[in-house]
Parts: C-alpha cells; structure tokens; sequence
C-alpha cells in the first residue's frame, strides 16, 4: 500500500514538474514573439495582414491576395493573406483561434455566425473608436451612418459594418405560375389575416402543393423588437415608455398564434413544420405556393433565378434598421493585432477604392472577370476558383454590376436603406452575464416551445398559458428586469 | 525510490509498450485537466492567449454550476439521462449476450459471418443519418408506419409531437446501433473459451442450454463485468445525437428527450459561455467517477477477481 501511495505522489511531482516546463516554454515563445514583433517596426518594412473571411474556401484566394497585396503595398504599404473558412464551421473554429491567441488581424464576425456583440464584449474585438477617427475618415463618410451607430457595443465601436441594405423588411413571396392561375391580386395582401382567401384557393385546387411553406424559424410578424432574436422579451415598435413586454402576453402575437393555428389545422402549413429544418427542397421543387422572408432590393430577381423559376414578393411589414439588420456583416479588428493602425486603414482603403474593393470581390481583372463598360462587369470561366460572398468583404455599393442589373442598382439600395425607420432599441445591445445561469434556463424553455407555437402546430388556448409559465418558472422576469434596468440606463445615456 | 527504479529496470520492456499510450493519455486526459478551472471562472479571451485568458478572468465560485439545478428541468434530465442508461446497458448486455451465444451456435459460419456483419452496419452510421431512418419511417404524412396504420384503418400518428411513443423509440433505435457492436465483443471471448470443457460437458449429457448457463455464462462474467462497470462510468452522459437528431428536436417531446447533454447545448449554444459547459462536463464526469469507484467497491466485496481494480 505504502509502496504505491509512493510512487503514486512521485508520478503527481513529475506531473506538475512537466507542467511548469510545458507552460514556461509556451510563454517564452510568446515574449520572443511579441519582442520580434515589436523590433520589426522600422517604418519601410512592408506589413502582414491576416484576414480571417467566411465562406468555402477559393482554390485562386492566394493567387488573388498577391495581386490585392501589390495594390495595397503601394497604396498603404501593408500586405494581405486572406484565410477562409467554410460557412458551417466559421464560429467554431473562430472561437478556438480567438481562445488559443491564433495571429490574426481582421476578422468577419456578424449577428448570426461568430456572434458580433458577445464577442466583442468577451474581449475578442479591439475597440476601435480612435482608430476610427484617425484612420478611419474615409470610412466615416461613405457608409451610411446608421451602421456604425447602430453597431455599438456598450457606446463604443468594435468593427466596421459593411455597407449594404440597412433595414429589413419582411414581405410574402409567391410562386408567381400559380399566382398567374388563379389570379390572385397580391397589392391588397400585407395581414397575416389578408391571405387566408388565398391559402384556401390553394388548398382545396391543388393538393400536391403546400400552400405556405415554413420551416421551424418561422415566427409571425409583430410590430416589436425583440431584445434577444427569438427570446419573448421585446419592446413595441412605436414605444414612448422603453417599456421591455413578454411577447407571448401582447394581444397581438396572441392574435396572430391564433391564426397560425387556424391555419395549421386547415392544412396550410406542412404537418411538420415545427420540426423542419429547411424548405429548400421544396423551392427546388417548386411545390409552394407562398412563405415569408426578408427582402432587399431586386430581391425578385435575384429569388427567380437561383430558383429557376419565377417569384414575386409583396411586403409584410415596414422597413425598420434593428441590431440584426446593422450587424449582418461586420469586420473587426482583433484584439491581438499586431498591427491595428494597419489595419484599420486597410479597412478604410477597402470600404472606399473601388479597385480593391472589386479586385477582393471578383478577382482579377481579364482572369477571373472582364468589364462590359465603367459600370457593369461580366464574369469569365476561371471565376469558378474565385466566387466569394460579396456581402461579407465590406462596401457592397462600390461593387461592379452584374450584366441583369439595373444601372441604378445602388441608388435603389440607398433609397431603400433611406426608407428605413430605426426601432427604438437601436444599437441597445443587452448584456446577459448577470442573468447567465436563468438565460441557460430561459433558452432550453423557448426551444421547447418556441417553434411548435409559432408554427401554428399547437393550440395556443392550451399551450399558450403553459409557455408563460414555463417562462416565468425559468427565470425570465429575473432576465427581464435586468434588461429592462439596462435599457432605463441606454435610454439615459442617450437621451432616447 | 531504488525499489522503484528497480521494477522499472525490470519492467522496462513492458513499460516501453506501455509508453505510446500513456503519452496518449497525457496529453489527451491529464494535461486537458488543468483547463477544469475554467469550470470555476467567468471566461473572458485576453490577447495574450489561452492561459492568459484563463489567468485573467475572475473566479465566480460554483456560480457556473447554478444553471444545472436551478429548475424543474434539473429533475427532468437527470431522470431521463440515468433511466435510459440504465435501460441501455440492462437491456444491451442481455441482447449482446444472447446474440453473441447464438452467433456462437451457428454451425453455418458463412451465415454467420453475414448476420454478424448485418448487426454491425448500424454501429457505423452517424446519427444525423440515423435521424432520417428513423423520420422515413415516422413522418407524419409520408412515413412507413402511418401508412402501414392507414392499411389497417387506424388514424394516423403525429409521432414527433407525442411523447408516450419515444422512450420505446429511442431505447429501440438506441439498442439497434448499438447491440450488433458489443456483441462482437462477447463472440470474441466466446471463442476463446476452452473446447475440451464443451466437450466434457457433451459427454456427461448436458443440453445445449445446460451448457450456454453453466459454461459460456460464467465464463463471460469477467468481461460482462468489465464492459458493465465502463458503461456505468458513463451514465451521466447521455448520447447527444440519439436525443437531439431521433426526435429532430421537438420541442413537445422534451419532457422525455431532454437529457443533461441536450439541455446545456440548448442553455448555452446563444450566449456561449464556456465556463457554464465546462462546469456542466465536469459535473457529469465526477459523478461517473464516484460511480466507477461505487460500483467497483461493490464488486470487489462479492467477487475480488472481477474488479477492475
């Protein structure tokens, strides 16, 4: 017994020994670097950017870096390696790399993905207001202002919005062949209640269609913001008081679960929607007569053809700017930049320079793309090895045109980003690690019936009372009056 | 200390096919221990890294541990989480057994070869697929088995919206990935068992049964032992596929799906707090490993030479 408690405890010393060593060489590699860093500051020599990018990787990424790094050389004197990660495992890996201390300097985070606000708040993002000021002017005029106000965190800036659609709007889309069969006018079409006539028509003349396809994200239209996507707590859209309300207890989503589950029943929606994942096959198929979703400009066009066949859309609310619509595409600086001055004017070049900004975007001009005339370009064959997600690279109003586009594409977006009404809570971001422990609760509560209640799927007589005390149970008053303590303090602060 | 430089020099061919596994093992069980701090702090990245990070941020006691008893949900998955271990494990060790006995039986062994090979199939798919099985057979409008009712004139189910039918659904799915696998573990120690004792038995007339109950049974106890004790080591994990992908996360089914696992990915997957999953892992892990060393104890007292250790 003794023997093996013996060597039990020298196992244990050799164990901690190891450990001291281990730790102590991965700090001394970390000041060696940081030292080297810093002796490598000498004003001629031409600086590294890493950019970390969403999307599938590009077989022609490097290719193009070279070139955007010679333009850039001469211009800011930096250079630029771009890194992409595939769509699905973005905000994971993101995580370890920011966790792990991984080099990096600019980085594409949004409100979905690898999350803006918690991020910034975790100390991932540099803030970025001085930068802003002293790098950053370029950037100041050209986007819309509403960006960057409304992607504080806590009154201060943590990355550069790119400049797109500002508002959402959510609209009714409609398959437009069985639209033109039956003669259906849309232009009258806004309630939830407005297109019954029409689901029914559906319903009963064509059998193998599903008249309003949805899947389990689906959540009917109320005028609120909600503090947190998908948690009840939301403020009314024409608000005076800031007043946060538990949206399953206002008569109007109340209302509207009703209808759902009117509809539900009917057999409008698809008997499983609460547990689907996505309606795409159903949009290859072409087996829908209608759904919801958020429109941009020229978004018909662009619906029509990745479906191959025609849609037409009508609105379903108006134009608000929420956080969710500010922070659909951000690119911050991370907080272990070696070089944020750099950065930062990379990022003020590229959200200005219309040759950066479409060279990032399309590649290189005569291999990847040709232009048509100043406005419009055409895509060549090699672009296959360099297709990239325009919305997430910065400015999307400098972008060429593709050869459908209207020339007054862009003008369209800023009049449609110019009808846009702010919600109140506008750039309002709620910080939850006071509440963490009911949030944990709260979350498994709303997952549990969150979506069989908005799909319609459940009777909200019954249902409806039992998900307020789910909710009560779980905490979510305790959530509630920190948010709503938080938001008296934002209102305050900024005198709303 | 010469005592245990001695045995090591006398053991150093032993140890030396030891090594490959024990760095393994450090590196992947013991080093990663350190991080259980985590489980005691609130997480904030810092740019100088992992261990600055960890340095860094402030320690928050057992706050990170409230989350998981803090309502009636923590009833509900622990409930759920330990009855379907333990109808896991009851019910796959006598399904392995038997069908390692049969397997066993078999004079084809061609036959054999195939059914062993059908029953192992299953243990391969990845519950994302497993998932879809199960939906083609259970969706609401075209599923197998609504149509198989609608044949009989019965109403058809809504099965992802009611939870009476799903602990029999998942212990099923659950033993159908699972059996084919550790069945190939009994066959093995099976065939190591000594003919001659077979053969003494058929000489002095036992039947085929008296020999499956007083030969292959008691000769599989060691490792029906072994195998039993590691899975109760694991009771406190639930699968995290079987109970998120089968029921496609319905939310009315969680009254009977929610287990431990699901419930911190839901709590946690928005606000992504690492230290409350850490603090979550941590709980599970100590809880197997009072139950090993229970369980184990227990063991040792009825038979010394079947415990682990």
């Amino acid at each position: 017994m003794s023997k093996s408690k013996k060597s039990f405890s020298f196992a244990l010393a050799m164990l901690t020994a190891l450990t001291l060593v281990l730790s102590a060489c991965g700090g001394g590699s970390n000041s060696a670097e940081s030292d080297s860093a810093s002796g490598g500051k000498d004003s001629e020599k031409p600086v590294n950017l890493i950019w970390y990018t969403i999307g599938t990787p590009q077989k022609d990424v490097d290719k193009v870096m070279a070139e955007v790094s010679k333009y850039t050389k001469e211009k800011i004197n930096a250079t630029v390696t771009m890194k992409m990660v595939d769509w699905g495992d973005y905000a994971q890996k993101m995580q370890v790399n920011v966790a792990s201390g991984e080099p990096m300097d600019i980085v594409f985070t949004a409100a979905g993905g690898f999350d803006y606000v918690q991020n910034a708040r975790k100390g991932a993002f540099m803030e970025l207001d001085d930068l802003l000021e002293k790098y950053g002017q370029g950037i100041k005029k050209t986007i819309d202002p509403a960006f960057l106000e409304g992607s504080k965190v806590d009154g201060h800036n943590y990355g550069i919005p790119a400049n797109k659609e500002l508002p959402q709007q959510e609209v009714w889309r409609f398959n437009k062949k069985l639209l033109d069969k039956y003669n259906f006018d849309i232009t009258k079409v806004k309630s939830l209640d407005s297109i019954e006539p029409l689901l029914k028509t559906i319903k009963e003349k064509e059998p193998g269609v599903t008249p309003f396809a949805m899947d389990k994200n689906y959540v009917p239209y109320v005028p609120y913001d909600y503090v947190i996507q998908n948690l009840p707590m939301a403020v009314k859209l024409d608000t005076t008081d800031y007043k946060i309300v538990d949206i399953l207890e206002t008569p109007e989503m109340k209302q509207a679960l009703t209808t759902m589950h009117k509809y539900y029943q009917a057999g409008y929606i698809a008997p499983e929607a609460a547990t689907t994942g996505s309606t795409s096959d159903l949009m290859t198929s072409g087996n829908w007569f209608m759904d919801r979703a958020q429109t941009q400009p020229l978004a018909d066009n662009s619906w029509s053809a990745s479906y191959g066949y025609p849609v037409v859309s009508s609105p379903a609310s108006d134009p608000i700017i929420t956080n969710t619509s500010v922070q659909g595409s951000i690119m911050a600086i991370s907080a272990n930049s070696e070089h944020p001055e750099k950065a930062m004017e990379f990022l003020n070049l590229l959200n200005t320079d219309p040759v950066l900004r479409n060279m990032v975007d399309s590649g290189i001009e005569g291999v990847h793309y040709k232009k048509v005339d100043d406005k419009h370009m055409e895509n060549l064959p090699e672009s296959k090895n360099y297709d990239m997600p325009s919305y997430s690279l910065g400015n999307n109003m400098l972008l060429y045109l593709n050869p459908n586009d209207p020339d007054d594409k862009w003008d369209q977006f800023k009049k449609f980003n110019a009808s846009g009404k702010n919600s109140p809570i506008l750039s309002f971001n709620f910080d939850s690690t006071k509440v963490a422990t009911e949030m944990a609760a709260v979350q498994n509560v709303k997952e549990q019936f969150w979506a069989s209640l908005m799909t319609g799927t459940v009777d909200p007589e019954t249902y409806l009372p039992k998900a307020i005390a789910a909710f009560k149970q779980a905490g979510l008053d305790k959530v509630m009056a920190e948010a709503q303590k938080q938001l008296d303090e934002w209102r305050a602060a900024n005198n709303k | 200390m010469a005592a245990f430089f001695k045995n090591l020099l006398k053991n150093k061919v032993m140890l030396f096919m030891v090594l490959p596994g024990a760095i393994w093992f450090f590196f992947f069980s013991y080093l990663p221990l350190v991080g259980t701090i985590v489980a005691f702090k609130q997480y904030r990245f810092s740019r100088d890294g992992f261990w600055a990070s960890i340095f860094n941020s402030k320690w928050v006691g057992w706050d990170n541990f409230k989350f998981l008893f803090s309502t009636n949900d923590a009833y509900t998955i622990t409930r759920n989480t330990l009855l379907y271990n333990i109808a896991f494990i009851i019910i796959g060790l006598v399904l392995s057994v038997a069908m390692a006995v049969l397997l066993s039986e078999l004079v084809g062994k061609t036959m054999a070869k195939i059914y062993q090979t059908g029953m192992f199939l299953p243990y391969f798919l990845s519950w994302v697929i497993v998932g879809y099985f199960a939906f083609s057979f259970l969706s609401m409008d075209r599923g197998m088995l609504n149509q198989i009712l609608g044949w009989f004139g019965a109403e058809p189910v809504q099965w992802y919206s009611d939870p009476k039918y799903w602990p029999y659904i998942l212990i099923f799915v659950s033993l159908w990935k699972s059996v084919g696998y550790n069945s190939v573990v009994y066959l093995a120690s099976i065939m190591g068992i000594d003919k001659s004792l077979y053969e003494a038995a058929m000489i002095d007339g036992a039947s085929k049964w008296q020999q499956i109950r007083n030969i292959t049974i008691p000769m599989l106890s060691p490792i029906i032992i072994i195998m039993t004790l590691l899975a109760v080591g694991r009771i406190f994990y639930a699968d995290f596929g079987l109970f998120y992908q089968v029921p496609r996360d319905s939310g009315t089914l969680y009254s009977v799906t929610n287990v431990i696992d699901t419930y911190v990915y839901r709590g946690l997957k928005t606000t992504g707090e690492i230290g409350m999953s850490t603090a979550a892992g941590l709980y599970q892990s100590v809880v197997g490993f009072v139950l090993v060393i229970v369980s184990n104890f227990v063991v040792r007292k009825i038979d010394k030479d079947s415990a682990l250790f």
